[in-house]
């Protein structure tokens, strides 16, 4: 079966930004997965790319606003067209990596029903939010965006408000929960 | 720098074909047909300058606004497909192979836009083409065979087509069932 | 009108090209050179004295010169557009997955 993958890649041009390391696991999930999005972007992409946002543009405004502060944005998203093509032995390599006192799990999200998971942590210094990662796991998706660099609550709401989505509340760490 | 421009005496009176104007009013059409067609931006600027660059070369050829925007949709469409057949920037997809549908569609999707032109570039050149200019361009079937120089039968017929592919195709995540 | 064709409609739409597009053909177009010209220029410049030929032979040099400044330009150009591409992916990407968390958050909250 013919696979359709869309691979997004920009080398970065310096490392040292990217907080975390993707497993080298993730090669094999990119030729397994039917579409797959792939970025890294590091200070210096992304300062390049802050040039060529557009003021006009309301959606590439609001982008060059948030971008500022940041020093990385690191996304690998793969969509697969059977369950079954990722482990959980993926995942926990990242949350390796994910621990206190760096970072700290804001959201974790359960459905044993839908066979979904989505975890959101932060890394703090001091009273700044240094880092933002994302992991998002579905039977049929799996994504996972790191960000670096400095992200006021602000900003995090800005994400969410930005592209017609309404803001989340950045209150204090929310229990696990289970949806039966 | 001074504006190229070329005037054309024609038998009967005097037309002026300004190269500037005719650019300027049809590059977001010409830019557009290539950066659907390809999805990336930086490549569509480069055919769209090429196309730009071969039409003041043949602008003495041309005899009206008109003429010149049907000639620029025409070499636009056959430069993108040239250029990926020679480039073979993206493999193209046979959609008769693509796989089912996935089960349940994800709700309110702001990729959606992203997920389709992907759709559409990963189409083989000549259908990508068509739907290109039935949406982008929003021209009738006739016009798009007179466009590209074929048959009206052969457009309607590969336009159903690849239209019941994308829709087969893209329907788990717009959220429609498949026919 | 099914949701596709308005989908396919919106997703097709026509954009306006990169800033200073317009000024970057009439460049290219400005620097081509007049193909009827050629001969007699070849022709004229084997006339010319020694002297102009270091002033031809540096106008050359200039021109490609020029020509890999161009080059240079147009890819910086191309890869600032694709960086420009990728973080509007990136935070695209990020806001959907904000608001499918928010949402399942909400659902947990709304079934207590």
């Amino acid at each position: 079966m013919r696979t359709l993958i869309t691979a997004l890649i920009l080398t970065a041009a310096a490392s040292g930004a990217q907080d975390i390391k993707f497993p080298a696991s993730f090669d094999k999930l990119a030729e397994k997965a039917e579409d797959v999005v792939d970025v890294n972007l590091d200070a210096n992409m992304l300062g390049l790319a802050s040039q060529f946002l557009s003021e006009q543009k309301t959606e590439e405004r609001q982008a060059k606003g948030i971008v500022q502060g940041l020093k990385g944005i690191y996304v690998r998203s793969f969509e697969f067209s059977q369950e079954g093509q990722y482990t959980q032995a993926d995942l926990d390599e990242i949350r390796a990596q994910l621990r206190p006192p760096e970072w700290v799990s804001i959201v974790n999200v359960r459905s044993k029903k839908e066979g979904e998971k989505a975890q959101i942590y932060i890394k703090k210094e001091g009273d700044k939010v240094a880092g933002l990662t994302i992991l998002a796991a579905e039977p049929k998706n799996l994504t996972i965006v790191h960000i670096v660099g400095t992200i006021n609550p602000s900003d995090l709401a800005k994400f969410s408000g930005s592209f017609g989505i309404p803001n989340i509340q950045m209150g204090p760490a929310e229990k696990e929960e289970e949806k039966k | 720098m001074s504006q190229p421009a070329v005037a054309e005496a024609v038998a009967g009176g005097v037309r002026c074909l300004d190269f500037e104007e005719i650019m300027r009013r049809n590059q977001a059409m010409v830019y557009s047909i290539a950066y659907h067609f390809v999805y990336d931006r930086a490549l569509a600027e480069e055919l769209a300058q090429d196309v730009f660059l071969q039409l003041y070369r043949s602008l003495d050829k041309l005899d009206s606004a008109e003429h010149a925007a049907h000639w620029l949709r025409r070499v636009t469409g056959h430069r993108c497909i040239d250029f990926v057949r020679k480039r073979r920037v993206e493999k193209p997809v046979d959609l008769d192979a693509a796989p089912e549908p996935a089960a349940e569609p994800r709700e309110s999707d702001p990729l959606l836009r992203d997920r389709l032109r992907r759709l559409v570039a990963s189409l083989p050149e000549k259908k990508r083409l068509l739907i290109i200019l039935r949406y982008q361009e929003e021209m009738e079937p006739e016009e798009i065979a007179r466009t590209l120089r074929m048959p009206a039968r052969t457009v309607r017929t590969q336009l159903h087509r690849t239209l019941a592919l994308l829709r087969d195709k893209a329907g788990r995540f717009l959220g429609e069932g498949t026919p | 009108m099914n949701r596709l064709d308005d989908e396919l409609r919106e997703a097709l739409r026509r954009e306006e090209p990169p800033e200073g597009f317009a000024e970057r053909v009439l460049a290219r177009a400005a620097a081509e050179p007049d193909r009827q010209g050629w001969w007699a220029w070849l022709s004229a410049l084997f006339r010319m004295p020694r002297v102009r030929w270091v002033a031809v032979t540096a106008a050359l040099f200039l021109a490609v010169l020029s020509g890999l400044e161009y080059q240079r330009q147009q890819r910086l150009l191309a890869e600032g557009e694709r960086a420009k591409e990728q973080v509007l992916l990136a935070l695209r990407i990020t806001a959907n997955e904000l608001q499918q968390v928010h949402h399942k958050v909400q659902g947990l909250n709304l079934s207590r």
